[in-house]
């Protein structure tokens, strides 16, 4: 047996109508302008607060195990760990952000390419980050008020979400060595 | 004719014989110096397993060869004397030319005459037998090649002058033509670095490498298996804790063989990963002795034609290295130790003037740090002649007259390395071409490295080569301190002993091992890196000596675990500078151990006196990134710092160390943390501790419990979000303090 389709003299002219309406809609080009366009985060929470990274930084998320702690190390070097192949530092992303602690403790380490020649380095988070759009313009906008290594974007409903620029806190981090 | 099937065992064979060979040359150098009987037995089992080997494959004239040598050693087993100097001489030519046939027969090559080596050894044999005899030798024990030398200078006495120029002009002619004495066995030393045995492939650097790093990440997934096994163990644990054991039985039997069967794959993997690291380890690398010990010959050779007496001594030379280095590093060795006897060493008797010994002391010391290998060639002899130098210099217009004047010592050292440069007026078969520096130099730079210079008039001269090395290994001491395993260079490692109070002297301010009638001041690991408060070792806890920089310290750790051979790679940026270590290494289950640098050990006093005065807290939790955060906070709040992983470690540190405040985790495996506080409260010492517990929930209960367990305070992990870990501390302190 083979379906026909139904005729659209068939249909009630209401029905008709409101078909064509949405054609119409259908037809019209996508609104591609700037505001629509988004980057990509992986989000994450801090302690009270919700943080993220571009998810094109983002290697890996691998458990918080066999990290050889560093005795001497500075507070904020969890420790190493192995990460095919290649010795990775783990580093506690709270201490760095300057926080005090976090709700639950960390179970995971996000493996990271901070854009620092292709080195690798791994952050404790304390759950497996989510991908969140975050509209470019609101990134845009947070990256030219902020001057440090956090960019804070206000999303609709006033949800804050901080993002993180891994280099710029790297280097905060090397300045802050060499002055001390 | 070789039967075929002989034919294929002659790779192994000359393998082996490579060994044999090795053994029994380092063995004739040190019987020429000195009687030692059990050499001496080597040396005859090394000569008679040639023979007999040789026979078993049908090699009858290297066997029958290798019989002569033996026929030239054995007369001396059991008289308590060293070889003659011409004996030495003519079983190491003869053991030259026996391994050039054997190769020359596996290549099918052209073969070596064997006539010359039968007849020098007969000649030596004949020498000795006249001694036995009683009767004066007829050569005085030398060689016939140089008994007839001594022929040719008695004609040459009797003949006119005029035919005496015409000889000598024949006889520089002669000597011209003639090679020059090998040191050693080139051909052997190649053949170990190149490896051109039969049915070997060439394949590239790169893809070796690329092999390795994918052995890195089998071993990944060894320790993922690991893991999956211990997550299955604790779901079994779980369904057992619900109380559902009948109705679960049939799963949990089968997850059980799972988790077995899990195991057993997760064994495998990794003896399969050992494995292949150790055939690509021995792809990759070599042993570093592979190219010094044949410089053994070099110096004995050289001290032969000098007139000079040397030894040398060869320190780190089990230190693997990648082939590719060690082939390009063998000719600037040996130019350097070959330099030493000739430029550095001075004739024995002007030793013995200047109070030396006779002997001189050459000693090639590798050690790799890191990715780093540092190899020191010294010797104990005149130090460069920096006037000779500046002599030098000016005669071949090198530098400008005025410049050269002007230069300090270590500028003019530099001298050295530049094209052209010798002090030698005229040119010997060792030294005085002017080539050898420069090229010394010319090969470390392209390797990356750099080779410095450091000279004392008088006392000797110290070359340094400094090289990266991705590949190789070291030998390495693994010990454990607290929860901490650790690795010691074994290079520095003298001795290990266990602790006895009788040999301990306790002061106010240090320990002190009695060791072989030297006092040794004694350090714990723990308490150098900042793990615990320093501590008397106690009866029966191990002590390393180590000697590093010409300092020895005792070292108490916890246990030592054992020795392995590892690949020390460098720390990531982010701790490289953390001068207490050199590296770290993989351990066979994957995990990441730290190697302790010899050096910083035994430079401790410094930091001792830093950490004087400062309030101690110790922080115990189970998880890393707490323990990291409450010592950031309290570090910043000017506490020093001790961390544990867990209760029973916690009673552990703080049986030997008092603290100011303890922040202890709840939720811990083992011990939570009220039970550490109801031990801790139990010990007399502790009664007036403030302890503080942390826990991830809030509720009225759980603050009862700590309150009646001991503790002084109770944070929530969200109060020490906001901040106020070290106003409790604080706070908990003053209590203490006001109530004590």
């Amino acid at each position: 047996m083979k379906l026909l389709p139904r005729l659209p003299d068939e249909l009630p002219q209401e029905a008709r109508e409101l078909l064509e309406r949405r054609a119409a809609r259908l037809r019209d080009k996508p609104r591609t302008t700037e505001e629509e366009s988004v980057l990509w985060a992986a989000e994450f929470p801090v302690g009270e607060d919700s943080y993220a990274l571009p998810l094109e930084t983002l290697r890996a998320a691998v458990p918080l195990k066999m990290v050889t702690p560093v005795p001497l190390s500075p507070p904020h070097v969890i420790g190493i760990l192995r990460f095919q192949g290649q010795i990775l530092t783990a580093l506690s992303l709270s201490s760095l952000l300057g926080g005090r602690g976090w709700r639950e403790d960390p179970a995971v380490l996000l493996v990271v390419d901070p854009g620092l020649g292709g080195r690798l380095l791994a952050l404790d988070c304390e759950r497996i980050p989510k991908p969140v759009p975050l509209p470019h313009a609101l990134v845009e906008e947070a990256r030219a008020r902020s001057t440090g290594a956090v960019a804070e974007v206000t999303l609709p409903g006033l949800h804050q979400v901080n993002l993180l620029d891994l280099r710029r806190l790297m280097d905060r981090r090397a300045s802050e060595k060499r002055d001390a | 004719m070789l039967d075929p099937m002989m034919e294929q065992l002659l790779p192994g064979f000359l393998d082996e014989c490579k060994e044999i060979a090795e053994r029994v040359t380092e063995h004739l150098i040190e019987l020429e110096k000195a009687h030692d009987q059990a050499r001496f037995d080597d040396l005859a089992r090394g000569l008679h397993t040639l023979k007999g080997s040789a026979a078993t494959l049908g090699l009858s004239e290297l066997s029958e060869l290798a019989h002569r040598m033996e026929d030239v050693v054995l007369p001396l087993r059991g008289k308590n004397v060293a070889l003659p100097g011409a004996m030495t001489d003519a079983l190491l030519k003869t053991l030259d030319v026996w391994m050039a046939h054997l190769r020359a027969t596996t290549a099918k090559s052209e073969l070596p005459e064997l006539k010359p080596s039968h007849k020098l050894l007969e000649g030596v044999r004949q020498a000795v037998l006249a001694v036995d005899a009683g009767k004066p030798a007829a050569n005085n024990g030398k060689s016939p090649a140089n008994s007839e030398k001594q022929k040719d200078k008695e004609k040459e006495r009797s003949k006119p002058a005029s035919e005496k120029k015409s000889a000598k002009k024949e006889r520089e002619a002669r000597a011209a033509a003639e090679p020059e004495p090998a040191p050693a066995d080139p051909a052997a030393e190649e053949d170990a670095l190149q490896g051109e045995e039969a049915g070997s492939w060439r394949v590239r650097t790169r893809e070796v490498v690329s092999l390795l790093h994918e052995v890195e990440r089998l071993r990944e997934v060894r320790l993922r298996l690991e893991e999956r096994r211990r997550e299955l163990e604790r779901a079994l644990s779980q369904l057992a804790r619900l109380g559902i054991l009948a109705q679960t039985a049939e799963v949990r039997a089968l997850l059980m063989g799972v988790q077995r069967a899990l195991h057993a794959d997760g064994e495998e993997a990794g003896d399969i990963v050992a494995s292949m690291e150790d055939e690509l380890k021995a792809i990759c690398t070599l042993p570093v002795r592979t190219v010094l010990e044949p410089l053994r010959r070099s110096v004995r050779d050289l001290c032969k034609q000098s007139g000079k007496h040397a030894r040398l001594s060869i320190v780190g030379g089990e230190v693997s290295l990648d082939r590719r280095v060690l082939e390009t590093l063998r000719a600037p060795l040996v130019h350097l130790v070959r330099n030493a006897v000739d430029h550095g060493l001075e004739l024995p008797d002007l030793r013995e003037a200047r109070g030396k010994h006779r002997e001189g002391i050459i000693v090639v010391r590798v050690e790799q740090q890191g990715n780093m290998l540092f190899i020191e060639v010294s010797d104990d002899g005149n130090g460069l002649d920096l006037a000779l130098i500046r002599q030098a210099a000016r005669d071949l217009s090198i530098v400008p007259g005025a410049e050269l004047d002007a230069m300090t010592p270590a500028q003019l050292h530099q001298l050295i390395f530049r094209n052209g440069f010798s002090t030698r007026r005229t040119v010997t078969a060792v030294s005085g071409r002017g080539v050898g520096m420069d090229v010394v130099r010319s090969q470390i730079q392209a390797l990356q490295g750099h080779i410095e210079v450091h000279s004392t008039p008088g006392q000797g001269t110290r070359f340094t080569l400094t090289l990266p090395a991705e590949l190789g290994s070291s030998p390495v001491l693994v010990v454990r301190c607290g929860e901490h395993e650790l690795g010691i260079p074994m290079a520095a490692v003298e001795t290990s002993l266990l602790a006895r109070t009788g040999e301990l002297r306790v002061a106010r301010t240090r320990v002190q091992l009695s060791h072989r009638e030297q006092l040794i001041t004694t350090q714990d690991l723990g308490a150098l890196l900042g793990l615990r408060q320093p501590e008397v070792p106690h009866d029966g806890q191990p002590l390393l000596v180590l000697q590093s920089q010409g300092r020895r310290i005792a070292l108490a750790v916890d246990e030592v675990i054992g020795d392995r051979e590892l690949v020390i790679r460098p720390l990531p940026p982010e701790v490289r500078d953390l001068s207490a270590y050199q590296g770290a290494a993989t351990l066979a289950r994957g995990e990441l151990v730290l190697i302790v640098r010899p050096d910083w050990l035994s430079g401790f006093e410094k930091r001792d006196a830093a950490l004087t005065g400062t309030r101690r807290a110790l922080v115990v939790d189970d998880s890393l990134t707490a323990r990291a955060l409450h010592r950031t906070a309290l570090e910043s709040a000017g506490y020093s710092v001790h961390t544990a992983s867990s209760g029973r470690q916690a009673l552990e540190q703080l049986r030997h160390s008092s603290y100011d405040v303890m922040v202890s985790d709840i939720g811990m495996d083992e011990m939570d943390g009220y039970e550490l506080t109801q031990q801790a409260r139990r010990q007399t010492e502790l009664e007036m501790m403030p302890i503080i517990l942390v826990s991830a929930r809030d509720s009225d209960a759980d603050r009862e419990r700590g309150a009646s367990s001991g503790a002084d305070g109770f944070l929530s992990k969200k109060d020490c979000a906001s901040g106020r870990l070290i106003a409790e501390v604080r706070s908990c302190i003053a209590r203490r303090q006001g109530t004590g």
